[in-house]
């Protein structure tokens, strides 16, 4: 059975919407700030923050600001609204989606605990209605018109990729005949604060694949594509031809140095997918900026396709590292690479890693000839997904 | 849905007798993991049978309503008190919700499918379902597929403010299961029907459709039950196989996860 991407539909700090983000790409013109705007924090550390305060989103959605969603699921319905918009899902079929989020509704408990901890009775519960992370599926699929399964995956910051492999196996299985899978994730002081003790947070804009690396930006966002069975979908983007789920089984926090996890991931993706390596016209790399990943990934890249590593770039540098909704909006990058020959920019590169390093595509293309896009995430935990986008 | 698996081993965290030192030799790692942590995988690793165990094991699936919510919580205060300055990062690395299943992983170098749920009380059956479509696939043969949940003072002072009575329910704690696509010499039961219904129906109208003439013992959940903690559903199943375990030939298990979905699932004994 062919899984086809009908619909795509994302929010970054680039912009909202698809248009909006390919826009600034091609111009060039990164959604990193020097500091949170809107996030409650001290930190001044470079962030990929949406130019949306809750209240606007709530009132851009035509959702009444007293229901008081989590910037998560704000998100999350925004990005879904346009992916399913786009598809134009045929009438009757049942639609199911499964979402994925590394920190649910924390921007509000953050708020919570503030008071909380000063006195146990004080703290609006409101405030914490949506902590968990399947709160933040549920209000998309209310407020999105989603009736089928809803699930909701956590995997670090591979989880959107998890999601949307979950999708397209619900759909073979007959669980569903569609289902809209991507993630959302909104910065927080939680996570900011998480990666900057974890001392992986870089003080200037991120430089993925860069000999000076020093570490990631973190980001806000939402990516969703809208899967179904090809003969559902008029004029598709894509074919979901592969996917793949390892465990670098390394480190909870940390990447081996030979990566064989994402080497495992990307190359059962592409056996999946029925093709080799030297198919692959792109890849969407995980690229966060970090020494660690980034060798990491390279020496994976390396082994799988030898000398001949195919044009690749992270958008990380364009969007931030937005952790559980990495895998979504790269998922929508990619189809939309596959669909009109797009290869995008790994900004801030300059030099390779000890000067041999893979160099990554440093110019906004178009019309490229492209069949097959490799898309990677991985996560703590070890979890490492590769997604195969096809014509 | 036409998916099948067998049961090979179901263990509750109450169950576990061996000693942690032996299952977790590492000191270091011991002193590291959180209290649901250890429950977590001391569970996984008895259930499969040691760690040796985990060798053998070809997808690790895991479902939990809040994770690791000690961890979270501590990195929170901390955050909090300590005005975001030079915190510890370990209550933070622990704190994501793949935490146990990348544990398990990370014991044996089992660098097979892992993945975590986190959808409320649905989270078990999710994770079931997952199970399922991998071993018809082929793509997988033993699974390990578990739940757990940890309760904190914070979060149980918060539930009462909002109005959740107590009552009963222990739901804090962890179940794992081992899961085969063939039938072993070890296999309790059967799984042999998983379905998500369009809408509720009645218990008579469950025991009609999913008996298939056999004597079924009914299980369900309590309807009460404040739906985040997949380890209630876990214990359901559990119950259900140590229900065939003393020789009932058919037990259906109808969770109705508060009204908000409906699964039926069907196991029965072995060579039925």
């Amino acid at each position: 059975m062919k899984i086809v991407v009908g619909g795509v539909g994302l929010v970054s700090a680039l912009g909202s919407g698809v248009d909006a983000n390919i826009a600034a790409m091609r111009e060039g013109r990164s959604g990193i700030a020097p500091s949170p705007s809107i996030l409650r924090t001290g930190n001044k550390i470079p962030v990929g923050e949406v130019a949306l305060t809750n209240d606007e989103l709530h009132r851009r959605l035509n959702i009444p600001i007293d229901c008081h969603l989590s910037r998560t699921a704000l998100l999350g319905i925004s990005a879904v609204r346009e992916a399913m918009n786009d598809a134009r899902i045929p009438q009757g079929l049942r639609v199911g989606i499964v979402s994925a989020t590394s920190v649910g509704g924390m921007d509000l408990t953050e708020n919570f605990f503030r008071e909380f901890i000063a006195d146990e009775s004080r703290g609006r519960l409101r405030d914490v209605r949506m902590h968990d992370c399947g709160a933040g599926t549920d209000a998309i699929a209310r407020y999105c018109g989603i009736e089928g399964y809803r699930t909701t995956i956590s995997t670090a910051c591979s989880s959107a990729a998890n999601a949307i492999m979950t999708g397209a196996r619900l759909i073979r299985h007959g669980v569903a005949d569609c289902v809209v899978a991507g993630g959302t994730d909104a910065l927080s002081a939680f996570t900011l604060n998480g990666f900057k003790s974890l001392m992986i947070l870089d003080e200037k804009p991120c430089r993925p694949f860069d000999e000076s690396r020093a570490g990631l930006n973190l980001g806000e966002g939402a990516g969703y594509v809208v899967l179904l069975r090809g003969e559902d979908a008029a004029d598709p983007y894509c074919t979901l031809a592969g996917y793949a789920n390892r465990n670098d089984a390394y480190h909870q926090t940390a990447s081996s140095a030979d990566g064989e996890g994402a080497y495992l991931a990307m190359s059962d993706a592409l056996a999946v997918a029925g093709i080799e390596p030297s198919q692959v016209g792109y890849i969407n790399v995980h690229g966060t900026g970090t020494p660690n990943n980034d060798a990491s990934e390279g020496a994976a890249m390396q082994r799988l396709f030898g000398s001949h590593i195919p044009p690749f770039s992270s958008t990380k540098g364009f969007t931030g590292h937005t952790l559980a909704a990495a895998g979504g909006i790269e998922a929508v990058f990619s189809s939309l690479a596959v669909k009109y020959g797009l290869l995008y920019p790994n900004i801030n590169f300059k030099k390779p890693i000890d000067g041999r390093g893979p160099v990554p595509v440093c110019e906004f293309a178009e019309g490229k000839d492209i069949k097959y896009v490799l898309s990677n995430s991985f996560g703590f935990g070890g979890n490492c997904s590769s997604l195969v986008f096809a014509k | 849905m036409d998916m099948e698996c067998f049961v090979e081993n179901i263990v509750t965290d109450k169950q576990v007798t061996s000693d942690i030192k032996e299952l977790i030799p590492d000191a270091g790692l011991r002193r590291r993991m959180s209290r649901i942590l250890k429950s977590a995988v001391m569970t996984a690793i008895e259930c499969a049978g040691g760690t040796d165990g985990i060798d053998g094991i070809d997808a690790i699936i895991t479902a939990t309503g809040l994770g690791c919510l000690s961890d979270s919580e501590r990195f929170l205060r901390n955050m909090i008190a300590d005005s975001e300055q030079l915190l510890n990062p370990a209550p933070f690395i622990q704190s994501t919700f793949n935490t146990a299943g990348g544990q398990i992983a990370m014991l044996r170098h089992n660098h097979c499918y892992n993945v975590t749920y986190v959808n409320r009380d649905c989270g078990f059956e999710d994770a079931l379902l997952d199970a399922l479509m991998r071993m018809a696939d082929s793509q997988s043969r033993r699974v390990l597929v578990g739940a757990f949940d940890e309760q904190t003072p914070s979060q149980y002072r918060i539930m009462e403010r909002m109005g959740f009575w107590r009552h009963g329910t222990c739901r804090e704690g962890s179940v794992f299961t081992t899961l085969t696509a063939m039938p072993t010499d070890s296999a309790i039961a059967e799984l042999s029907c998983m379905d998500f219904l369009s809408g509720p129906i009645t218990e008579e109208n469950c025991m009609k459709s999913y008996s298939g003439g056999d004597d079924a013992v009914l299980l369900t959940n309590d309807m009460e039950d404040v739906g985040l903690f997949p380890v209630v559903p876990a214990r359901l199943f559990a119950e259900g196989v140590r229900k065939i375990a003393e020789g009932a030939e058919r037990v259906i298990i109808y969770d109705r996860h508060g009204g908000d979905r409906q699964t039926v699932m069907v196991l029965k004994c072995i060579g039925h």
